[in-house]
């Protein structure tokens, strides 16, 4: 596992062009909102990750950047194209990969790659080159007779963004790629994102999975088809200011941790790697160290982490904001 | 230009690919034309052979039983019943296989000896409207010239004239080769829109849709990419339905071959456009194979001329048929297999096929939307 230890996170480039770019995006279905001015920027060479809860609305905002859906209001560019309307360079600039199964299960992978190379008008040497690197980066030389649905979830992923490699677009746009991918493959397709930053590639990738959005150069939360925040993600966690305790419980006081959990003073609690965390409201630090005192157990003061930023935010929006907002979705 | 041509052949190579992994796809495209043939070509018959018929002798000559001999030994009929009267018809006929029942009257003999009309009463059951418009023709035919033997066989007598009907096309009058070169419309019709309509929701309902559309592709190679290799099997179909029909039915290929070519071309691009219209609107596979069975059987079945002639059609319909790919291509077959026609004849119905393969091309292409939603 990718794990609770912070990866090591290269600092944004800085004075680059920004390569994706969504200003004041607007998208509803129907009646339902699923976007509500969104903006944001991807630079060459840097990884964004959006992250937030299913129905957030992180598909409905890739595919209009990716251009297959069209967007209500607002502007979605690639390298200052719209993606949608934009003639066929735009789309050559851009390598996109859906959440959902979207190669063809009956093709080879050879097939499929030598399809979507011809959709894109690559040059035969060009095509090979690019093949013979795409397939030794992903190790997927030795299955190229293989049909993808006989592929595993994580071949799967692997050979969907060799495809969406073949033509060395400038965006790449990525929708939950390890959803449903085992751990290993994980990594892996992780290490492939840091090596096409480096060469410039500017990447956004939508994620379920915190350690994933803590490796990101920047990442942005939605929430009901808003950005509630967006930064690094050393920064956004230091600005936190709740408290967040490590807490080790007294093994003889039993159901004291299903009563904590229901403290009003608790914003949320987890569970990870046999640590119990709790994050605390600001100003009620003495009283809840007082009860956990009372329970008998002990704490320590931890920084923390991403998800617990995310929960603390979302926990503030969803009361901020009323109820009635409906969520967005991705019946598109 | 080129990356169009490129793109476009890619779509359709991989399509094929598609085609050829599917075996129900082959079995359908090349088993169900086949198994359509035997049924259309064996089933669908306006032959009438060895009705079943009642005779009722009231003469008793050499004459009358000389003209129920004939009637007992022509193909079209078989005497099975011989009744006293015809009182008991109706329920003979309600009863027994029994379709038609001739009455000889008293007089018959001498009637025919002095050459004064001698008339033999037909009773046909009229349930079976087809039939029954059959055996009446094929009793008058038997009459007249049986009348002319008969009369003929009396020295004194010598008939004025005799009938010899020719039958042009179709000699032996056989309801196959009538029925099979409209079949190869109905076929192509049915299984090409069916297969097309499958393809592109195929698309949308696999996912696959959405990674097209992040490609540069366009609409149009989208279409084409569809289109092309379903032509290639739908040329095979049509190979298969005429050899099918030369070998079990005579039918014969009197006119120009190129013509024909040219015509299963222009028809299949239109069905195929037609089958790819349905599927992009509905978007599921389902409901494209329903929408695509009803708006290809019935009209390639019913207003096309396959089976009823359009000129007897109300005025509303004549219309609407104008705009069913089979009625052209229909004429185009039966003209080219039975008459021995070519381009220079039929280039009306040729011209009528290449607008409407062009037309149904043209509007999926301007109502196809590049997106998802």
């Amino acid at each position: 596992m990718i794990g609770g230890s912070p990866s090591p996170t290269p600092s944004p480039p800085s004075l680059r062009a920004t390569i994706i770019e969504a200003v004041g995006l607007e998208r509803r279905f129907g009646d339902v909102p699923a976007l509500a001015s969104l903006s944001l920027g991807v630079q060459s060479g840097e990884i964004y990750g959006l992250v937030g809860p299913d129905g957030a609305g992180k598909t409905t905002a890739l595919r209009i950047l990716a251009g297959v859906i069209a967007a209500t209001d607002g502007h979605a560019l690639i390298q200052g194209r719209d993606p949608l309307t934009g003639a066929s360079k735009v789309r050559a600039s851009i390598g996109y990969m859906p959440q959902q199964y979207s190669l063809y299960g009956d093709l080879t992978i050879d097939e499929n790659l030598r399809f979507f190379a011809r959709m894109f008008c690559l040059k035969k040497a060009e095509y090979e080159a690019r093949r013979a690197k795409l397939l030794d980066i992903t190790r997927l030389q030795r299955f190229t007779d293989r049909r993808a649905e006989a592929l595993s979830g994580g071949m799967y992923k692997k050979l969907a963004l060799a495809c969406a490699l073949l033509h060395r677009p400038a965006a790449l746009i990525l929708d939950e790629p390890t959803n449903g991918v085992d751990p290993i493959s994980r990594r892996e397709l992780w290490a492939l994102l840091f090596r096409f930053a480096q060469e410039g590639m500017a990447i956004l990738v939508s994620t379920a999975y915190m350690d994933e959005a803590a490796r990101c150069h920047r990442v942005g939360l939605l929430h009901r088809g808003r950005l509630l925040l967006e930064g690094r993600p050393a920064d956004l966690t230091a600005a936190l200011d709740n408290p967040v305790y490590s807490v080790v419980f007294d093994p003889t006081n039993t159901g004291f941790n299903d009563t904590l959990m229901r403290h009003r003073a608790i914003v949320t609690a987890s569970l990870a790697q046999s640590e119990f965390r709790i994050v605390v409201e600001c100003g009620a630090e003495a009283e809840v160290t007082r009860f956990l005192a009372d329970g008998g157990a002990t704490w320590t003061r931890v920084a923390p982490n991403l998800e617990e930023l995310f929960l603390v935010r979302e926990h503030e929006a969803s009361r901020s904001t009323p109820r009635t907002q409906p969520t967005g979705g991705r019946e598109a | 230009m080129r990356e169009f041509v490129l793109r476009t052949s890619a779509l359709a190579h991989k399509e094929a690919l598609h085609m050829l992994r599917d075996r129900q796809v082959i079995f359908l495209a090349l088993g169900m034309p086949l198994v359509l043939v035997l049924l259309f070509g064996y089933a669908v018959s306006f032959d009438v052979e060895e009705v079943e018929v009642a005779v009722v002798d009231h003469d008793m000559t050499h004459a009358s039983r000389s003209f129920l001999a004939r009637v007992d030994a022509s193909d079209a009929f078989r005497i099975t019943a011989y009744p006293a009267s015809a009182e008991g018809a109706e329920a003979l006929f309600r009863r027994s296989h029994l379709k038609a029942m001739f009455v000889v009257p008293r007089g018959f003999q001498r009637a025919l000896d002095r050459e004064e009309p001698a008339d033999v009463q037909l009773i046909i059951d009229g349930a079976d409207g087809t039939t029954a418009r059959v055996i009446e023709a094929y009793a008058s035919a038997l009459a007249l010239f049986t009348t002319a033997d008969l009369i003929s066989s009396v020295p004194t007598s010598t008939p004025l004239f005799e009938p010899r009907i020719r039958m042009w096309f179709n000699p032996r009058m056989a309801s196959a080769v009538f029925v099979v070169p409209g079949l190869v419309a109905v076929v192509l019709a049915i299984i090409t829109v069916l297969l097309s309509g499958l393809t592109v929701a195929r698309e949308w309902e696999r996912g696959s849709m959405e990674q097209l559309f992040a490609t540069p592709v366009g609409r149009l190679s989208i279409i084409l990419g569809k289109v092309a290799p379903y032509v290639g099997l739908g040329f095979l179909q049509f190979l298969l339905i005429l050899v099918a029909g030369a070998y079990l039915f005579d039918i014969p290929l009197r006119g120009s071959f190129p013509t024909l070519v040219l015509a299963v071309f222009l028809f299949l691009v239109a069905a195929l456009g037609q089958g790819v219209f349905i599927s992009m609107a509905t978007k599921s596979q389902q409901l494209a194979v329903q929408i695509g069975a009803i708006t290809s059987i019935l009209p390639s079945l019913l207003i096309s001329g396959f089976l009823f002639p359009i000129a007897n059609m109300p005025l509303p319909l004549r219309i609407v048929s104008r705009l069913v790919p089979a009625r052209y291509f229909i004429a185009c077959l039966r003209g080219v297999l039975l008459q021995g026609r070519g381009l220079s004849t039929l280039w009306p119905q040729i011209l009528g096929l290449a607008a409407l393969g062009i037309g149904i091309i043209a509007i999926t292409t301007r109502r196809f939307r590049r997106r998802l939603d």
